[in-house]
């Protein structure tokens, strides 16, 4: 184990990389990228990696890029790659592919707003297309996560029990262009912890297609075996957490991160690193003596809706803050938890952050101090952050 | 970039020692910079530094106009604690800032009490001690110093190695933490930067009434210290308010006019790109107005010009050069237009003597000016060189008298058959304000070889002149040699054919890639039967009174001389032919024998002991140049210089325009359809024997003109607009208007005008925000 001081968008490639070179004694690494802003970093990373029986493919455009990680995957190899915003949304067909075919593609994003008109800062609504493909998602608030996410994410792909494409976000510069000191396992570690990947429907010398076509039945069943899968993912994560545990000696953060939420009144729910600025308000909040708690959503797809359901319970108010738009709706994550909460509980959607904005404390004291003095809630809001 | 030593938490490999009291966590650290000097990599190896100290750090740049010299902002945090705060660092402990131009109110923003500020600049720190008296401040020449160390290029200085070590100064951080983290980092070469940066920053203590001051609240309570941001979906219909992305370049295009080498190679100072496109898109009219301002004589040059300007067309390095002599001849073909004289504030009297290209144009620049002129001619005839000394199927007497029209139509008044002797030339110095001298070559150069005054040897320019002062033109019988390698030999070379002779042969000393002449005339001779002997010096002439061999030696090229010709190296292998008349074309030489003997000649004026007369010399009598192009160039010159000392203002006009040539390089051929040039027509004879018509019949169009790339001069193709990724450019009455509000100074349209008539310039600092 060593210490690097690294950005994101490097530890996600490095992860990437040390779970590729894992990979070697059976089918190898295959990885087809494309730049963009601000995910370029990540690729370019990727690129100047010697991996043993590992290629990286610099492919003509996103798209591109997806359709040679399915290929590298449907014939047996590690797969990764890197994007986000329009190019995100470029890919997207073939991220129903990868999806469809049962993949275990892992793909790193450094959230980007879409366009246009342009902008390159941060916000959801990019890895948010993805959410009802049977793409694993996971966000990520520190550097050291989003390695260990990375690698966590192949081994939730790669588990037979799961078998289906997993989405690691990172928010875009916050995150992607943040260097923080990042530990480092070994590769004997990495080895340990990443077994060779096993793809049953890989193509091999038996001749088989993979996604032909099929009857409205075969398709529902297909569907429901995707769907059951995914559902089964909390388990598995939770074995992968142990696994990891025991080989790297730290735990990697749970779907749902809560802070100060048991006995809190108030909480605030969030994803990515709108939820530490969230904690740190908490903090400044007990410190006043107000029972203020936060939940981050790490693991947005699947949902936790058991553990929300339980966290939210007794709960007066609840302030979930969202980096996008679902327009015309109001915030996605607000969307999804608000049926969680009690029936009396005051459940507030703020769209926050949303273009990249710098969402500090202040912010969130202020958003806060008005919830305070609601009665019952209100339609979601779009508070402006510069 | 590995940086295997680094440690988050206290161990082995982490430097121990006791941190400054006044540091206090988290501490928060704010660099400014500009695009390119490295700020972003400074803020990590500041974070690198507190790492290697055992604390947590957090590192980030703030991104937007990602272009070199864009004001840029780099953060640093660090903690004992694992970091949280995710914002941009609003109220830094320490501020960096790279560039002493960047110090303005966004700057400072925030900073508070006890701060510790640290600048690059080669100033002393006097001159921030009132603005910076309330902190902690450093100032440091980084930039010099990482000069001196090589760090980076001699344009793009690297700084942020050597700025660390006066930071650790500034704080009292040890420096042997910076030789672990460099090491490191693999940056020892820039250590002995970062050392002299250590020893040299000149570091301010606050005053005592700055800590008299709260410092800086940290840690539980937030200060509020920034403006709400106004929620504009309460408050305006236009929203989001307009984005002025102007404000992020540093740069500007803009529509500037470089030299094209057309311009910048005719000795007449033609503004050749100008008459071009007027021809192109305005007629043969429109280009005559520009072209007859620098010249009066465009169908003598559009004939026989050699055209300098086509041999550094950039087309050359494409498809072929423009035909910018036919096009000239085209233009003064086709076009009647006269120029109207201006009128003079103080009208001068001045004689030009000699009615060759020089003293014409001489003449016709102090008419156009509303001067009184009078040319005197010792022939009976104007034009000089150009009436006795360049055969009419070459310039047609029409054609020379079509110019001669024009000019004398100013008002000129020419005096023929009056030669200048000295007498006269103090005679006319008393009459006129001025005199111009401009009579041209004198004698010719003899060969210096045993039998040279045999009959039947001659120079060629007398039987030039002969030729044409006869109406059927000079008798000529059997084997002719013609020596010499010029326009004259040439010359002389298709007469002589044309004049009965029954064989020509051209003898040049050199080889024909050396010949001086123009290469299409050497083509037109080739074709016509003359024959070329290269490589052959004439050692003798054999006869008896009358010349009936020539003795010629071989010739070996030797080493480049002085004008990078090879230096021709007679043998001893010699032969002989038979010949009966030889004509000698070895150029001309330059004596003055009419000046009174107490005048002198300095720097082209004549002087009377230590007084200067008001008499200068121009054309080849002071330059020697020997083109009709040079001698129209020098003759303009020398009538402005004359102007201007008449009426007492300085003049220093030049030939040459001035400024910036475009190169091959800058213009992008792709844009441009590849299309071989348009050639002269030519009449093709079964013999030229007697025939003294024109045989080039120059251009059938003027298509040509589509072929001229317009170096250097907008011609408003509209590339630049249609290529503005942000459509800030758009149509103006003479052009195109930028608009400086949203151009983020991308440079695509510099980078895709096809002919460089744009460039990007610096903002004024005041400019930049």
């Amino acid at each position: 184990m060593s210490v690097e001081l690294i950005s994101a968008n490097h530890a996600a490639a490095l992860a990437a990389t040390l779970a590729g070179r894992a990979n070697r004694s059976a089918r190898g690494f295959c990885s087809g990228v494309y730049p963009i802003t601000p995910s370029t970093e990540c690729m370019e990373f990727l690129c100047g990696q010697e991996i043993e029986k590992g290629k990286v493919v610099r492919a003509d455009s996103e798209h591109n890029a997806m359709g040679i990680c399915i290929g590298a995957s449907a014939a047996g190899a590690r797969s990764f790659t890197t994007t986000c915003s329009n190019g995100l949304a470029y890919m997207v067909e073939n991220c129903v592919a990868a999806a469809g075919y049962r993949l275990p593609i892992v793909m790193s994003v450094a959230n980007r707003t879409l366009g246009p008109p342009w902008n390159i800062w941060a916000d959801h609504g990019d890895s948010l297309l993805l959410r009802d493909l049977g793409w694993l998602q996971l966000y990520s608030a520190d550097n050291q996560e989003v390695f260990d996410t990375v690698l966590c994410a192949f081994r939730l792909a790669e588990d037979p029990r799961i078998l289906m494409p997993v989405l690691c976000c990172m928010d875009g510069f916050i995150l992607s262009h943040t260097m923080a000191q990042v530990e480092i396992p070994t590769q004997e570690q990495i080895d340990r912890f990443l077994p060779p990947a096993t793809i049953p429907q890989r193509l091999d010398k038996a001749a088989h297609t993979l996604g032909q076509m099929e009857t409205p039945h075969q398709s529902v069943v297909h569907r429901s075996q995707h769907h059951q899968a995914m559902l089964g993912a909390r388990q598995v994560y939770s074995e992968i957490q142990d696994s990891f545990t025991e080989i790297f000696g730290r735990r990697p953060a749970d779907p749902l991160v809560s802070y100060r939420a048991e006995d809190a009144e108030t909480l605030i729910v969030s994803m990515g690193t709108l939820g530490v600025t969230a904690e740190r308000v908490v903090d400044q909040l007990r410190d006043q003596g107000q029972a203020v708690g936060s939940v981050r959503v790490r693991m947005f797809r699947p949902l936790p809706d058991t553990e929300l359901r339980q966290l939210f319970g007794g709960k007066k108010r609840i302030a979930v803050l969202d980096r996008d738009i679902s327009i015309g709706f109001g915030g996605a994550l607000w969307g999804e938890v608000r049926n969680f909460a009690d029936r009396d509980s005051i459940v507030q959607g703020y769209m926050i952050g949303v273009g990249g904005g710098d969402v500090r404390p202040e912010h969130l004291l202020n958003l806060l101090a008005e919830l305070e003095q609601s009665e019952e809630s209100a339609a979601p809001k779009i508070v402006e952050v510069a | 970039m590995a940086q295997k030593k680094t440690r988050s938490t206290p161990q082995s490999s982490t430097t121990k020692m006791v941190l400054p009291d006044d540091i206090t966590f988290p501490l928060e650290i704010r660099l400014h910079g500009r695009g390119g000097q490295g700020g972003v990599t400074c803020a990590k190896l500041i974070a690198a530094i507190y790492a290697q100290l055992g604390l947590n750090v957090q590192t980030f740049g703030d991104y937007g106009a990602e272009r070199s010299g864009a004001p840029v902002r780099a953060f640093a945090r660090v903690d004992r604690a694992p970091i949280r705060n995710r914002n941009k660092v609003y109220q830094p402990d320490h501020l960096l800032v790279l560039d002493a131009a960047l110090l303005a109110p966004p700057v400072l923003d925030g900073v508070g009490a006890k701060a510790a500020i640290l600048l690059n600049s080669p100033e002393a720190a006097e001159k921030y001690a009132e603005t910076f008296a309330d902190f902690r401040f450093g100032i440091i020449d980084a930039t010099g110093i990482a000069r001196k160390h090589g760090i980076g290029t001699s344009s793009v200085v690297i700084i942020n190695t050597t700025l660390v070590g006066a930071y650790l100064r500034l704080l009292e951080l040890p420096l042997e933490v910076l030789e672990d983290v460099y090491t490191g980092m693999g940056l020892e070469d820039d250590l002995a930067a970062a050392k002299e940066a250590y020893q040299k920053v000149q570091v301010c203590q606050p005053s005592p009434r700055a800590t008299q001051k709260t410092a800086k609240t940290t840690g539980g309570q937030l200060e509020t210290c920034l403006p709400e941001v106004k929620p504009q979906t309460e408050h305006f219909e236009d929203i989001p308010s307009r984005l002025k992305t102007g404000s992020w370049s540093t740069q500007l295009p803009g529509y500037e006019d470089y030299v094209a080498p057309c311009n910048h190679a005719c000795p007449a100072g033609n503004d050749v790109v100008g008459f071009i496109q007027a021809l192109k898109t305005s007629g043969p009219d429109a280009a005559a107005e520009v072209l007859l301002h620098t010249q009066p004589l465009p169908s003598v040059c559009g004939r026989v010009c050699p055209a300098p300007c086509m041999h550094e067309c950039n087309r050359n390095q494409m498809d072929g050069a423009v035909n910018i002599r036919s096009l000239e001849r085209w233009i003064a073909d086709h076009s009647d237009f006269r120029l109207q004289p201006e009128k003079a504030a103080k009208a001068f009297s001045l004689a030009v003597i000699g009615g060759g290209p020089a003293g014409l144009s001489a003449a016709w620049q102090l008419a156009l000016r509303g001067h009184q002129v009078t040319i005197f001619e010792k022939e009976s005839k104007l034009g000089g060189v150009l009436r006795y000394g360049i055969p009419v199927y070459r310039l047609p007497e029409e054609v020379l008298e079509r110019d001669l029209k024009r000019i004398l139509a100013l008002g000129i008044t020419s005096v023929c058959d009056h030669p200048v002797d000295k007498a006269e030339m103090a005679r006319l110095h008393q009459d006129y304000d001025a005199l111009i001298l401009s009579k041209g070559f004198s004698d010719a150069y003899n060969l210096a070889a045993a039998g040279e005054s045999l009959d039947g040897i001659e120079q060629g320019l007398d039987f030039l002149a002969r030729s044409r002062k006869s109406e059927s033109g000079e008798n000529l019988v059997g084997d002719v040699v013609v020596i010499g390698g010029g326009n004259t030999a040439i010359d002389c070379a298709r007469t002589a054919l044309r004049s009965g002779a029954s064989s020509v042969k051209l003898v040049y000393r050199r080889s024909r890639d050396e010949m001086p002449a123009i290469e299409e005339e050497i083509q037109d001779a080739l074709r016509e039967g003359v024959q070329l002997l290269a490589l052959r010096q004439p050692v003798a002439f054999r006869g008896v009174g009358q010349v009936a061999g020539i003795v010629l030696a071989e010739v070996e090229l030797g080493e480049p001389d002085a004008d990078g010709r090879r230096r021709p190296l007679v043998t001893e292998r010699t032969s002989e032919m038979n010949c009966s008349r030889v004509l000698l074309a070895l150029g001309q030489q330059n004596t003055l024998d009419l000046l009174p003997d107490c005048w002198q000649i300095r720097k082209d004026r004549i002087w009377q002991k230590d007084q200067p007369l008001n008499i200068w010399l121009a054309g080849d009598c002071a330059t020697a140049d020997g083109t009709v192009t040079h001698a129209i160039g020098n003759g303009r010159l020398v009538a402005m210089e004359a102007l201007a000392k008449l009426s007492g203002t300085e003049s220093t006009p030049t030939t040459t325009p001035q400024g910036s040539v475009v190169a091959p390089a800058q213009v992008r051929f792709s844009h441009f359809p590849v299309l071989a040039p348009h050639q002269d027509r030519h009449r093709v004879l079964e013999t030229y024997q007697n025939s003294f018509e024109e045989v080039n019949l120059g251009l059938s169009g003027q298509e040509e003109a589509e072929r001229c790339f317009s170096c250097g001069r907008c011609t408003q193709c509209d590339t630049c607009l249609v290529y503005c990724p942000d459509g800030v450019i758009s149509r103006s009455e003479n052009g195109y208007q930028i608009d400086e509000d949203y151009c983020k100074g991308c440079g695509i349209c510099v980078a895709e005008c096809p002919r460089r008539a744009m460039d990007l310039r610096d903002k004024g600092l005041s400019d930049v925000r």
